[in-house]
Formats: C-alpha cells, sequence, structure tokens
C-alpha cells in the first residue's frame, strides 16, 4: 500500500472542462503512486449548467481525503468564492486546516499538482508546484508585456555546457525520475534547460519537477541538457550520471550484461561502463525506421570529420574573402558531382544545397565576418550557426531538417576552406572507391547480409553510385572490405550519397530525422536503416555486432543467439525466395488457380536494361527519353530506330509505347509553354500533344512503322475525358492512312488511368481501348492531393490508401473487355500483387529488378483468395489496415 | 416582531420579483459579466421557495439557512456563495426563533453583509452587491436607532439600497467578471447591487 498521497479537487464553471482537465492531469500519474492520487471534480451545476456549487465542493473535498489532506484548483469567479464557502460548510471544521486553496490556473496547476501529489509531496508542496505551474509555458512563450529580464543574474558570464541523455526508466521522466532530476541539481549553481528535440518539448527549467515532467518524456526519449553558471559543467555531469543510472529504475527488460565485446581487455570495466548504456537500447527501446530491410554486421563508428574552427589568424580581407570564394566554388563542384551521380528522383536535395550556397542570409554575412576582421572559417561558421540556429528553433520536425541542410551545406564548405589549408581529416567512411579500414574486430566478423523488405524500387539510371541491380537483396559474403553497419550521429546527403552498399550493409544513426535528406537518399540508396537511436550508440566499441530492422525500427546490440537466428532467418528466406524467383523468371506468371498475369517491365532510355529480365512485354515505354534534353525533337526515322531498338530488347516481345508525356513540370525547349502555377494539373501528357498536333502525328507515324515491324500497343497519357481519347484515336487513324501500308496487325490502343476521373468513368472509355493501364503514381498523388516528391506530404501519398484502390477498383469494373494494366510503383510491390489480380489487374508492369520477385508472387497467389482480400482492403479505414491485412495474407 | 411568517413572506416576494426582473438582471449582466445574473437568482430563489415548501422550516435561522444552502447549491455564478453566504450568516445570526425584533432583525441582515464582506472581499465602490447592500444597512440601523418602525427603516433602507445601485453606474468594476472589463464597465448599471436593491424593496414591502 502506498502512503497517503495529497487529495485534489477541481472546481470549475463547466462540467466538461474540470473532467477534461482531470484527464489530462491523470495522464501524469502512473503506477501505485500515481493510483494513490485522488482527484475529485466539482464543477457545472449539471453536466450542461455552467456554475459553482458549495455544497458539491465540501462533498469533493471530503473524498478526495485519505488523511494527507487536499489541495483545491479552481477555475475563477463563484468557483473561488464556492471553494471558500465548501470550507464552512465541512461537516468538520477541523478538516478545513487539511485543505489549501491554491490560485494556480486550473489546467496547468493541475497537472503540476497531480506529479508533486503522487511523488509524495505535502500539501504546501503539492501547491506550491500548482502555483508554478504555468512557467513553462511562460519561459517557452516569454514575456507578454514589456519585457522583464529573463536571464537570472547566473546566466551572465558564466560557462554553457551541453550534454544529452537518454530516457530509460519504462515510463519515462514521470514524477520519480523527474524529482531525482530536480534534486540532483539542488544546490549546484547554474541554470539548466531541457529540450526533447524529437517532441519539440521544452526547453524547460530543469529545476522545476513541472518543467520536467511537462516534457512528456517517454522511455527512450533523447533529452538534451543545456546548462549556463559557474556550474554548469557540473550540472550537466550530474544529470548525465543520474541518467546513466537509469534514474534507479530498472528498464524493462533485465538490465542485459554488458554487451560484450571482441575486446578481451578489461571486460569488467567494459561492462561497468557499458551497463546503463545497454539499458538505454534495451531490446525494447525502438528507434524510428529510416530505410528498409535489414542488416547484421559489426559496429562501424563514423567519427564526424573534425571541422573545429582553427584559431588562426586572419589575413588581409581581401584574401580571406577571396579564400572563401575558392571554398564556395569547391563545394559547388563537389555538390554537383554528388547531384549528378544521385538518382534524378533524389537529386533536388543537392539543388537545394547549391541553391544555399547562393543564399545571400548565409554568404554576406560572411562576408561581413571577414570585412569586420575574421578569418574566412571563423566568419562562415559564424554565420552557418546563426542560420542554423534559427532554423532549429523554429517549430516543426520539417523547419528543423532544414537546419540540418544549412549544417551539412556549412560543413562542405568548411571541408573546403580546411582542406585547403591541410587540416582536413579523412572521412571515416567507407566510401566506393575507397578502401575502408579495417575493422577492428579483425576478420572475426560475422556473416553479413543486407536485404529489403520492401519491394527494391531501384532507380533504373546507371549511375556509378546508384545500387547496381538490386542491392537490397544482395547477400554479402565476406567481400573484399568486409562489410558493416555504420553508426553515427548523423549523415550529410553527400555522405549518404557516396556510401558504398558493398561496405555498408545498413546505418544506425544516433539522432536524424525522417524527414530529412539522408533518410530519403538512404531509402533510395536501399540502405536499410535506423535513426533517432540515442546517442548511447555513438559509445559502441567497433566491432560490436548489431542487427538492424529498418522497415520496423528495431535495433539489437549484440544480439542473442536468437534475434540473430530470426533476422538470420528472414534474410535467408529473402535470399531464397529470390533465387527461386529469379530461376523461373522466364516462366509465365499464373495463380495457383490458373488465372495468367503477365508481368511487363517498364524502360525508359536504357532499353538494354529490360533484357534477361523475363519480363513477358515492355509495359510501359517511356517516349520521353528521346525528347528531353535537346533543341528539336527527333525525326520520325529516329523515333522508329530507338522503338525497334527496344522492342529488339525484348526479344521481340510487345512494347507498349506511351505517347510524349511532358508537361509545365518538365517542358522542352521546343515546345514553348507559359508558366503554370501548378504544372501537375495544368497541360501535360496528351493534353499538350493535342495542343501540338505536329509533334503527335510524327511520333504516331513513327510508332506505326514500327508496330508493322513487331507488336507494338499505343499508349496516350493524362487522359481525362473520352472527347480527348476519340481525338488522339483520329490522330492514330490519320498517321495510319498516311503510312498508305493499313492498320498494322498487332496494333493495339490504351490510355494511361492517372486521373480520378477516368477510373470513375472508365466505361465511358473502355469501348474505344483495348487496354487500361493505371499509373498509381499520379493516380495516388491526384486521390490524395499530395505531392510525392514533398517530403511533408509524401507519407499522405500512399498508393494502398484505400481511396487508390476504389479508384483501381472502379477502373477494372468499367473496363469490360478491356484489358487493366498497372504501370505504377504499386505494381513492384510482392505484397500488393495479389490485391491488385484480386482487384482485377491482369498486367503488372515493374522496374526491371522486380519483374522475377512480382511474377512469384502471382504464382503464390489464388486468384479467388486474392478477391477476399481485395474485397476487405476496399473497405479498410486507412492504407495502415491495408497493409496489415496483405501481411497476414502473406 | 417580525415572525417567521413574515420573513417567509419577504422570500417569496424577492423570489418574484427576481423572476419579474429576471430579463432585466441578465440584461445588465450581459453588458458587463457573462449574462447569467437574472437566470441564476431567478432559478435559485425558485430553488429556495420550492425547498422551503417541501421541508418547512419553523424558525427564522432555519428559514434563512434553507435559503443560503439552495442558492449555494442552485445559483451557480458567484451569486450562489454570496447570496448562499448571506442568507446563511443571516440565519445563523438569527438563530431558532420564531420571532425577531427589530434589532435583531437588523442585527442578523448585518451578519449576512459581514458574511458577503468575508466571501468577496468588496470595498466600497467596487461596483458590485455591497454597493447597494451597505449603505441599505446603514440607513436601517440609523433609522432605527432614531426610533423609527422597521417598515419605515426598511423603506428608508430600500431607498439607500436604490441610491447605492444607481451609484454603481459611473463605477469601475473591480470585482468579479466585470473586472475583466476595465474601464469598459463604466456607464453599466451593475447587476449584483440591483437585485440587493430588489432584496431590500421585498423587505420593505412585506415585513412593514
Amino acid at each position: 500500500m502506498t502512503e497517503a498521497a495529497v487529495g485534489l479537487v477541481a472546481v470549475s464553471h463547466s462540467r466538461a472542462l474540470g473532467e477534461a482537465a482531470v484527464a489530462l492531469a491523470r495522464e501524469m500519474l502512473h503506477g501505485p503512486a500515481g493510483e494513490a492520487v485522488r482527484i475529485e471534480v466539482a464543477a457545472g451545476l449539471d453536466a450542461t449548467t455552467f456554475g459553482t456549487d458549495a455544497t458539491a465542493v465540501a462533498e469533493a473535498i471530503t473524498a478526495a481525503d485519505t488523511g494527507a489532506g487536499v489541495v483545491v484548483l479552481m477555475d475563477l469567479g463563484s468557483a473561488v468564492l464556492s471553494a471558500e464557502l465548501a470550507l464552512e460548510l465541512l461537516d468538520d471544521p477541523s478538516a478545513r486546516d487539511q485543505v489549501l486553496l491554491c490560485p494556480a490556473p486550473l489546467v496547468e496547476g493541475l497537472v503540476a499538482a497531480a506529479v508533486a501529489a503522487a511523488g509524495g509531496a505535502d500539501r504546501a508542496g503539492v501547491a506550491a508546484e500548482a502555483a508554478s505551474g504555468a512557467d513553462a509555458k511562460a519561459a517557452q512563450l516569454g514575456p507578454v508585456a514589456p519585457a522583464p529580464a529573463v536571464e537570472p543574474a547566473v546566466g551572465a558570464g558564466g560557462a554553457e555546457a551541453i550534454g544529452t541523455f537518454v530516457v530509460t526508466p519504462p515510463h519515462g521522466l514521470h514524477a520519480r525520475p523527474a524529482a531525482l532530476l530536480v534534486q540532483a541539481l539542488r544546490g549546484l549553481d547554474a541554470r539548466v534547460e531541457l529540450r526533447d528535440p524529437r517532441t519539440g518539448r521544452g526547453p524547460v527549467p530543469a529545476a522545476s519537477l513541472t518543467g520536467v515532467a511537462s516534457l512528456g518524456a517517454g522511455a527512450g526519449a533523447e533529452i538534451e541538457v543545456r546548462a549556463r553558471g559557474p556550474e554548469a559543467r557540473e550540472a550537466v555531469d550530474a544529470l548525465l550520471a543520474l541518467a546513466a543510472t537509469g534514474f534507479g529504475e530498472a528498464p524493462p527488460t533485465a538490465a542485459p550484461t554488458a554487451a560484450p565485446t571482441p575486446s578481451t581487455t578489461s571486460t569488467a570495466e567494459a561492462a561497468a561502463g557499458q551497463a546503463p548504456r545497454a539499458a538505454a537500447f534495451g531490446q525494447e527501446t525502438g528507434p524510428l525506421p529510416a530505410s528498409p530491410g535489414i542488416a547484421i554486421g559489426p559496429a562501424r563508428l563514423h567519427r564526424a570529420v573534425d571541422l573545429r574552427v582553427p584559431d588562426e589568424k586572419a589575413e588581409d580581407p581581401t584574401v580571406e574573402r577571396e579564400r572563401l570564394d575558392r571554398a564556395l566554388d569547391e563545394a559547388r563542384r563537389t555538390i554537383t558531382t554528388v547531384r549528378d551521380a544521385t538518382p534524378a528522383s533524389e537529386a533536388a536535395i543537392f539543388d537545394a544545397h547549391l541553391t544555399m550556397l547562393d543564399d545571400p542570409a548565409l554568404v554576406d554575412a560572411a562576408r561581413d565576418g571577414i570585412a569586420a576582421g575574421s578569418a574566412a572559417p571563423a566568419a562562415w561558421a559564424a554565420s552557418v550557426d546563426a542560420a542554423e540556429r534559427t532554423l532549429a528553433a523554429l517549430p516543426g520536425e520539417y523547419l528543423r531538417a532544414r537546419a540540418a541542410d544549412v549544417r551539412a551545406v556549412g560543413d562542405e564548405v568548411l571541408r573546403a576552406l580546411l582542406t585547403s589549408s591541410s587540416r582536413l581529416a579523412v572521412p571515416d567512411v567507407p566510401t566506393r572507391g575507397t578502401d575502408a579500414t579495417p575493422l577492428e574486430s579483425g576478420d572475426s566478423a560475422p556473416r553479413v547480409a543486407s536485404s529489403g523488405d520492401e519491394p527494391p524500387t531501384p532507380s533504373p539510371a546507371p549511375t556509378p553510385l546508384a545500387p547496381s541491380g538490386a542491392p537490397t537483396d544482395q547477400i554479402h559474403e565476406d567481400p573484399p572490405t568486409a562489410p558493416a553497419v555504420l553508426v553515427a550521429a548523423d549523415l550529410t546527403p553527400a555522405e549518404v550519397a557516396v556510401l558504398d552498399p558493398e561496405a555498408v550493409v545498413g546505418v544506425v544513426l544516433a539522432g536524424g530525422s525522417a524527414t530529412g535528406h539522408a533518410a530519403i537518399l538512404l531509402r533510395a540508396r536501399g540502405i536499410p536503416a535506423v535513426m533517432g537511436a540515442g546517442p548511447a550508440v555513438l559509445d559502441l566499441d567497433p566491432g560490436t555486432p548489431v542487427a538492424l530492422d529498418g522497415t520496423a525500427g528495431r535495433l539489437v546490440v549484440d544480439p542473442s543467439a536468437e534475434v540473430r537466428a530470426v533476422f538470420g532467418a528472414r534474410l535467408a528466406q529473402r535470399a531464397e525466395q529470390e533465387a527461386a524467383a529469379r530461376a523461373r523468371a522466364d516462366e509465365p506468371a499464373r495463380t495457383r488457380d490458373g488465372t495468367d498475369v503477365l508481368v511487363g517491365v517498364n524502360v525508359g532510355a536504357e532499353a538494354a536494361s529490360a533484357a534477361g529480365t523475363g519480363a513477358d512485354l515492355a509495359g510501359l515505354v517511356r517516349t520521353e527519353f528521346l525528347f528531353l534534353d535537346r533543341a528539336a525533337p527527333p525525326d520520325v526515322d529516329e523515333q522508329e530506330a530507338a522503338y525497334r531498338a527496344v522492342a529488339e530488347a525484348l526479344g521481340g516481345r510487345r512494347i507498349v509505347l506511351r505517347t510524349l508525356d511532358v508537361g509545365g513540370d518538365k517542358p522542352l525547349p521546343y515546345v514553348p509553354m507559359p508558366a503554370e502555377g501548378n504544372p501537375f494539373l495544368g497541360v501535360r501528357g496528351l493534353r499538350l500533344a493535342l495542343r501540338r498536333p505536329d509533334l503527335l502525328a510524327e511520333q504516331l507515324r513513327a510508332i506505326v512503322r514500327t508496330a508493322h515491324a513487331t507488336p507494338v500497343s499505343v499508349m496516350f497519357p493524362m487522359v481525362t475525358v473520352p472527347a480527348e481519347l476519340h481525338a488522339a484515336r483520329a490522330a492514330l487513324d490519320e498517321a495510319v492512312a498516311a503510312e498508305g501500308r493499313g492498320r498494322p496487325p498487332g496494333l493495339e490502343v490504351g490510355i494511361m488511368v492517372e486521373v480520378p476521373a477516368v477510373a470513375l468513368t472508365a466505361a465511358a472509355f473502355a469501348p474505344a481501348v483495348d487496354f487500361l493501364s493505371i499509373g498509381t503514381n499520379d493516380l495516388t498523388q491526384y486521390t490524395l492531393a499530395a505531392e510525392r516528391g514533398s517530403a511533408e506530404v509524401a507519407a499522405l501519398a500512399d498508393p494502398l490508401s484505400p481511396a487508390v484502390l476504389r479508384l483501381v477498383d472502379a477502373t477494372c469494373r468499367g473496363a469490360g473487355t478491356a484489358m487493366v494494366a498497372v504501370c505504377g510503383e504499386l505494381a513492384a510491390d510482392p505484397v500488393a500483387a495479389p490485391l491488385l489480380v484480386g482487384l482485377g489487374v491482369r498486367e503488372l508492369s515493374v522496374a526491371p529488378p522486380a519483374v522475377a520477385l512480382v511474377k512469384q508472387a502471382v504464382r503464390e497467389a489464388d486468384a479467388g483468395e486474392a478477391a477476399a482480400l481485395a474485397a476487405r482492403a476496399l473497405d479498410a479505414p486507412d492504407p495502415a489496415a491495408v497493409r496489415a491485412l496483405l501481411t497476414a495474407a502473406d | 416582531m417580525t415572525t417567521q411568517q413574515e420573513l417567509l413572506a419577504w422570500v417569496r416576494e424577492f423570489a418574484r420579483q427576481v423572476t419579474e426582473h429576471r430579463d432585466e438582471l441578465t440584461a445588465l449582466d450581459s453588458a458587463i459579466g457573462d449574462a447569467d445574473h437574472g437566470a441564476n437568482m431567478a432559478r435559485g430563489m425558485g430553488a429556495a421557495v420550492e425547498a422551503l415548501h417541501a421541508d418547512p422550516q419553523t424558525t427564522a435561522g432555519g428559514v434563512f439557512k434553507k435559503v443560503g444552502m439552495t442558492l449555494v447549491s442552485k445559483v451557480g455564478g458567484a451569486s450562489g456563495p454570496l447570496y448562499g453566504t448571506l442568507f446563511l450568516r443571516f440565519g445563523t445570526a438569527a438563530g431558532e426563533v420564531t420571532e425577531l425584533d427589530p434589532a435583531g432583525f437588523a442585527k442578523a441582515f448585518r451578519a449576512g453583509l459581514e458574511g458577503v464582506v468575508a466571501r468577496g472581499r468588496p470595498e466600497a465602490g467596487d461596483k458590485t452587491m455591497y454597493d447597494a447592500l451597505a449603505p441599505a444597512l446603514d440607513a436601517l440601523d440609523e433609522s432605527l436607532a432614531g426610533g423609527a418602525s422597521l417598515g419605515d427603516a426598511l423603506r428608508a433602507a430600500s431607498a439607500a439600497a436604490d441610491a447605492g445601485r444607481d451609484a454603481t453606474i459611473p463605477m469601475l468594476a473591480r470585482k468579479g467578471r466585470a473586472s475583466y472589463l476595465g474601464e469598459r464597465s463604466v456607464g453599466h448599471q451593475d447587476p449584483g447591487a440591483t437585485s440587493v436593491a430588489l432584496l431590500v424593496a421585498a423587505a420593505a414591502a412585506t415585513l412593514g
């Protein structure tokens, strides 16, 4: 039995308000200590009539008192009067001395009082905590009126110290650990603030129990400590020491004994040093998923390059300014190189970085610093620091992630500045073309593998740094450079872009943001990764075995045999599946119950990549590749030659040639277009082609000629209404007539279904086409009004949204005898294959590496079961529920 | 002597008056408060009359305590605890008697005023019910001291309450919701002072 806690009474004019305030406060109460706190509500005359009732307050006070007395919090006016009157109405007059009416604001006060009461404070202590309940808010928002001095005297001239700790108590920084934390700082001459960068809560004063509790820091939270004052360092050390003991609480799972290390020296010492750390990322601590896939390997620590600005004497400002300009140029070249080597879909990150190099706010501030007598590195660093601080202070993870961009660009320039003066250490990142340093663990590195859980969706662009083949599916067996799991505080996009997936099978980031570019690039590179693992991972001994699941967001340090077995089994299973799939790539894809599904390949300029994939056809040939990056359009002969080359690469199988699909988002120099506010909703695809009949006529003639030689389908993109289709068909008929050889026997006609209107009215198009091909990428973007390229809303643009699936369903229902294909990214998701087949899709066209896997997924499906699954998916509330259905079925 | 029956009549008359003036009181309150004074007082006094009917009281103290307790739990707004305290203290001071002499009546009424002061801590000029109640009781005491009958003294008190009520118009509110309005409370008659004027007028009408 817990000792009696001070009881609380919430008096409000509104019962709803009173009850909600209590519910809010109860969130802070956990465990027996929390349950011991009795909170009564005396609010409203009834459930809906505002008012306070002194007799009800008196009854609430009596009910709340379990022996330690009662603190009453009120909203305003009559609540105060009624509470005072209630004291007079108490049956036992001596009980009045046990009651304290507290002038704290009701909501904040109640939360603070609840925490304090659970922490065992007496009436006065509870009331005092409640009274300062709004302090954190005041500190956060600053003074309202004429600003009183915020900084206490101690801040001035005092030292500053910072640190970070991970919250290990299972219930987070609740009252007891928070109280220990406050106590640890008592008597130290320092002003200490805490902040949770992940939630954005804080900074709050660490000296206030209320403040600490209001961080709401749960287990695994990573708290930043910032201290100012003569004993700032001691204060930070005291907190970190307390955190290292786990705040005196056992972590949820039995604290693992020290992570055994390959090192044989001083095991006891290592154990002592590592116990709290192990607790910090114990079995149940969840880092965030950053890039899907599984990896097991020895930890390889990436120490950030030491970019500390040297204390150097500034040369003449003209010299320093030239030095800065040279460094800016060099950084520009480096970033451009990285950008050019990055898949097009992710290259925008580096374009943004290049823009920052020209940002006057950044560059001018540095030049001002130089003019004022600073050396170039110091001036640049100061300018970057200021810009980063400004961004980091903004609300919202997205904006704070942009602070990381500024830092990345800033470091690039600083690196250039310092390299030119030969002060730069060689980056400790294994990069392609560089021999990575051997691991400290020697050659006892365990078998290391990496595998994607997600469908491989590598960019087809054959860039030197792009993952070749299907990197997420590769099994690494003791390659020359022992592969490892890279552990870093964070990585810049440039660092991620040059990672060698052969040498780095996974990445663990102590910090990082899922909307940051490092995560986006890791996904594009197909390197499994987790982030937000906490700073403790940076203290891992190099070579410590690490297992991570970037899909689920799991990190296991020194995995047990069982964990290794689970991870290893999944890797092996995946490898087996892939091998089996590849072995049968050339066989047709037929479901267990005999439904044939065509699996095609999507190709662009690199038609050769489609060869040998086992594809039944080229389900989507993006003809734009012929038209981009040139001053004039290709003529009919050039086009015909290119289309025939694609057909040859496919071994004479059918090719689906999509007519020119460009628009305001991808303008062509010879197709002048007015700037559009929203090019994705403007003149694109067939809309453009019908406005440029000359271009369309030439392309259709080239297509007709090709169709006389090999099976060809023509597909019109971005159709919205049947009239557009009829106009396009008329143009095709004209091209056939112009060639004068009659209609090519195998020529088929289809349209893309990208606009929701077409999906919903598919029956209006079906009589005029042989097939409908759903472009799930654009269909998703248009259905959910979310641009996939925007990190902020990318999560909304989920092709497994039931809304998108309903449009696929509508298309299949309206298609009649026309065949329905899917050529978007969704088709490449083997898990989604049964769902699409169940909805009625009979052709899936995917990126080259995915062909074999998708075929195999079709073979494992049963069309009948898939139809039932699809029916349930259509009724699912959200993509997560759909995914759960699919994985359960898997 | 004022009998317990006459006191009951006063309570009923006050209930009738606040009900009759409910909209006026609420209109005054809507200008500077939360627009509930008329409704609250009418509800509270209606409930008090019903409570006295359901549970008849035989003493002055019993009547007023009953009224006070009912107002405390039924009015809801600040006038609940304030009027509640007024009547509770009135009842306690009156004691378990069936009759009150004028001096005893005035003394009990003043105890009620002191309760209001203890509860709301008003000062003269704060633009509250005190600004009508205090002059009324001063006039009551003064008149009785001058040898006036209870009826005459109550009429003088009623006039003083009315004057006090009217004097709240130019005042700047320093208590209650109206105080949130600051300068904007100036120019409005205080609803609490207005209902107090009704209370004293009801006394003059029934106890004379």
